[in-house]
């Protein structure tokens, strides 16, 4: 008698065995790892489906939403640069705008004033943050923390206060208009459709980068900078030194993203470029995760579809825009992505290990 | 010949001396050990060899070379290796990637090469990589290569910590009570990694409590208290030296 | 006119001014004594206590100085429900995490404020009337003596706590040494409730104190926030009498700079003080007990 009821049961075990599982594998191919030990493959096969579904969402979108996703796409480069900054070397920055803002004005100035190509003042508004940044980051990453946390601010509002003083040079706080498309060897990005490819396509580029620096010893000295910097100095690393480049680095990626930013919105006004988007960067990676490329991408669509819709709520947007912040930073620390995994895999595992109580109840 | 070599190193905190007019050698090829009660001044001393803490006064030198205003990794990189004596293994990383990073002094390429993985970066990590497994396999770590770090044992992770220095292929290796909280097993295997060390022409010097080890393995100890050096010499005449043991049984006072 | 003639009136400004960066400054210490928490936040105590004052006489017609009392014990309770709501479910969180969480809660407060009480400046009146006094040829509002005495009064109030009260000291080993107080039966959270219950009420005194000189409105809160912990880390990062000479020194720079700089640049000379301070002497003026000279 035992025995029968072992097979039936047996045989409700393996159909449900199949659904979940497949049902796991699914989600598994679809949402982000979360801090994988052995950077990872260097492309996966989920990849392969997120270039998909990059490559095939605007055809399927409404106009409005491919502008989401251009400004989504936008703010995701410049998460990218700060997460390696934030997420993999643990150095904390809430002055970024201020590189995208850097960036967005170079543009602005270089192609309305000096008739500089969009392609030009792309690699030059790069150069612009970098430098700033270099200049910057010198004194400035000597310190820790707080501290570190307050003068990346301090320079953020330095940079709002100059553009909006230097009125002959930035237009001041009514800005600078009239900048023409991004146009590379006369294919000119005027649609959001167009932008939307030039955009995700700079970002898969600067992902590639990023993934490549991440697996190398570069991206081994980050994460010992951020896990103890004695013992990275210990080995050999000059700790100052990979913080000022790594910060180089993600203000030149904002820097990027602040020159499209320009193109797309034709416009370059200091309201864009506030210590609310500083803040909003950081939260990208936070939700992102630490120690994550992707993570980031995601949780700037997020985001940035978030902040659209509260806008929508004009007067109520910006405190419930606060309350969520709170909220996700109480229950995501450690980034979306790796709660919901772990809650994803407990509740599908669920079944089973209610199998085996069962079984020995038995 | 002496690797190293410290001549009159003071040290003092806010006008607490850690350390007093501190003279002592390590000849290459050696392993040194360094003991004394708690507060003798041995991880100030290691600090300071290894430039996290700048001396009050006199000098280190390394290889012949003043080290004493040098920065950490400026040290690390002429080929001083240590370990911690509280933990810092990365826990973030996984354990091949802890004795990668070991490596980064010895691989080419900054930030934009590694960026673009130009080809001779791709090298250096295969090579690397094949090299790093070695070390854990030297090590008794190899089954767990692809683990989160900070999964390992205790024991493991002390273990890990000194492949991580060994991975630069220092000249002088210093070890901070690398048998802390190991049971007597570890102790003896932890005793015969550190011997065959030696025999790779490697110099260490240990700071210990743990008596019976530094006794069996070192070929000199120095014993500290107070910030000063009070007995140096082979490890039996340390041992029964009168000075040490009011030392280890006074404490602070004597 | 060459530019230094206005000196001595724009320290009288500064004077003023710096009292109230003072105030400010005050409160962020008081947190951190208790906490090692930089409370983002803390500007908006100031505001808050401006906004509601202006509120509880506007609103509900009471009088001026039984506004300002409920005004401050409001904010007072603010101070304590941020604390249980936001840091105390964070209280084993990172650095990080803290700071996008009180960053978070003063953009929670500031917009808040602008939908309750409107957006925009509100004034109150100053405290013993309009008229400024004049000494030596300098111009001085009544309200800036009044700003400095509260000051003054509010830093010695403090000095007893924390020296002379067995709270304060368990505040104070709360902060540097967490362990320790937890073995000696301090309640560490119960300290850090108190510490923001006590920093906002200061914060809001402050917001009180300078209404009547300047008019706050909802989205004041973060600028004065910022200066105010600019004067804490430039007088010496962690102590209460940083706070007050930082927050002096600081009023006093800024306010002397509009003679030699463009006045828009005003709020920028700040964040050079602040740049300057911390690669220059990280420690402040006073020193600070928190700061490691070995990792600065």
């Amino acid at each position: 008698m035992v025995k029968e009821y072992n097979k039936e049961y047996k045989i409700e075990y393996r159909k449900r065995d199949i659904l979940y599982t497949a049902g796991l594998w699914l989600v598994s191919l679809i949402l982000p790892d979360p801090h994988l030990p052995y950077r990872r493959e260097f492309i996966k096969k989920r990849d392969f489906f997120y270039l998909g579904a990059l490559v095939l969402l605007p055809l399927i979108l409404s106009d409005p939403l491919v502008y989401l996703m251009v400004l989504a796409g936008i703010y995701a480069i410049v998460s990218l640069g700060l997460s390696l900054f934030l997420g993999y070397a643990g150095q904390i920055s809430l002055g970024h705008a201020a590189f995208f803002g850097i960036g967005a004005y170079t543009t602005a100035i270089l192609t309305t004033r000096y008739a500089v190509s969009p392609l030009g003042a792309f690699g030059a508004s790069a150069l612009a943050a970098a430098v700033c940044a270099y200049l910057i980051g010198k004194p400035i990453l000597k310190l820790k923390g707080y501290f570190l946390a307050l003068a990346t601010l301090g320079f953020g509002e330095i940079f709002l206060v100059m553009v909006r003083e230097s009125r002959s040079l930035t237009g001041g706080v009514s800005g600078i208009f009239g900048i023409p498309w991004f146009s590379v060897a006369g294919l000119v990005f005027d649609t959001y459709l167009k932008q939307y490819y030039l955009i995700w396509g700079v970002l898969i580029a600067l992902v590639l980068f990023a993934k490549n620096l991440v697996r190398s010893k570069m991206g081994r000295a980050l994460l010992a900078v951020a896990a103890s910097e004695d013992a990275a100095a210990s080995v050999g690393i000059n700790v100052a030194q990979v913080k000022v480049r790594v910060f180089v680095v993600s203000a030149a990626f904002a820097g990027l993203a602040g020159s499209l930013f320009s193109c797309v919105m034709s416009t370059a006004n200091p309201q864009g470029f506030s210590l609310g988007l500083s803040v909003l960067i950081v939260m990208m990676v936070i939700m992102g995760g630490m120690g994550n490329l992707y993570g980031p991408i995601f949780a700037a669509i997020f985001l940035t579809w978030l902040t659209d819709v509260l806008g929508g709520y004009q007067e109520y947007s910006l405190p419930i825009y606060g309350v969520i912040l709170i909220l996700l930073l109480i229950f995501f620390p450690d980034g979306v992505g790796t709660r919901l995994n772990a809650r994803l895999i407990y509740l599908i595992s669920y079944w089973g290990r209610k199998r085996r109580r069962e079984k020995v109840d038995i | 010949m002496s690797l190293l070599s410290i001549d009159t190193l003071s040290k003092s905190y806010d006008g607490v001396r850690a350390l007093h007019r501190l003279s002592l050698s390590v000849r290459e090829g050696t392993i040194k050990g360094l003991i004394g009660p708690n507060g003798a001044g041995k991880t100030t001393l290691f600090h300071l060899i290894t430039g996290v803490e700048r001396p009050t006064a006199g000098t280190i030198s390394f290889q012949g070379l003043d080290i004493t205003s040098l920065e950490p990794h400026e040290i690390a990189l002429l080929g001083v290796g240590r370990t911690f004596q509280t933990l810092q293994v990365m826990g973030t990383m996984t354990v091949v990637e802890n004795i990668l990073t070991g490596m980064h002094s010895r691989l080419k390429g900054g930030f934009l090469s590694c960026g673009l993985w130009l080809p001779w970066i791709h090298k250096g990590e295969r090579t690397a990589l094949q090299e790093a497994k070695e070390t854990l396999e030297f090590l008794g770590l190899l089954g767990r290569w692809k683990w989160n770090a900070s999964h390992l044992s205790f024991a493991q992770q002390k273990m890990l910590e000194l492949g991580r220095a060994l991975a630069m292929r220092p000249k002088l290796l210093l070890l901070d009570e690398p048998a802390a909280g190991l049971t007597p097993a570890e102790v003896t295997r932890l005793a015969e990694k550190i011997c065959r060390l030696r025999e790779q022409g490697i110099t260490i010097l240990i700071v210990e409590h743990h008596m019976g080890m530094i006794m069996d393995i070192a070929d000199e100890v120095a014993a500290l208290h107070n910030g000063e050096l009070i007995a140096e010499g082979p490890p039996d005449a340390v041992r029964n030296d009168p000075r040490v043991i009011e030392a280890y049984l006074r404490g602070r006072d004597a | 006119m060459p530019p230094w003639v206005h000196i001595p009136q724009l320290l009288a400004a500064g004077i003023t001014m710096g009292a109230i960066y003072a105030l400010v400054a005050l409160g962020f210490v008081i947190i951190v004594r208790a906490s090692q928490i930089l409370n983002f936040a803390q500007g908006e105590f100031v505001m808050r206590g401006g906004v509601v004052t202006f509120f509880f006489i506007k609103g509900a017609g009471l009088p001026y100085p039984l506004a300002a009392l409920l005004a401050v014990i409001s904010v007072v309770c603010i101070g304590f429900l941020l604390h249980l709501l936001v840091i105390y479910p964070l209280r084993k969180a990172s650095v990080l995490i803290l700071i996008m969480a009180t960053v978070g809660a003063s953009i929670v407060l500031s917009n808040t404020s602008a939908l309750l009480f409107g957006t925009l400046p509100k004034a109150l009146p100053p405290f013993s009337g309009d008229l400024p006094l004049e000494i030596g040829g300098i111009r001085i509002a009544p309200q800036g003596l009044w700003v400095l005495g509260a000051t003054f009064f509010l830093f010695f109030v403090l000095y007893l706590l924390s020296n002379r009260t067995l709270v304060g000291k368990a505040m104070e080993a709360s902060s540097t040494d967490p362990l320790g107080a937890d073995l000696t039966g301090i309640a560490r959270n119960f300290m850090v409730f108190l510490a923001f219950g006590v920093s906002a009420g200061v914060g809001a005194i402050a917001g009180v104190l300078v209404t009547p000189l300047f008019y706050t409105s909802y989205n004041a809160g973060t600028l004065l926030g910022l200066k105010g912990f600019i004067a804490a880390v430039v007088g010496g990062w962690g102590k209460n009498s940083g706070a007050i000479l930082g927050g002096f020194v600081l009023g006093i720079v800024e306010s002397t700079s509009i003679a030699f700089i463009p006045a828009g640049y005003k709020d920028a000379v700040a964040f050079v003080v602040l740049l300057l301070i911390l690669y220059f002497r990280p420690k402040g003026i006073l020193g600070s007990p928190y700061i490691d000279s070995r990792r600065w």
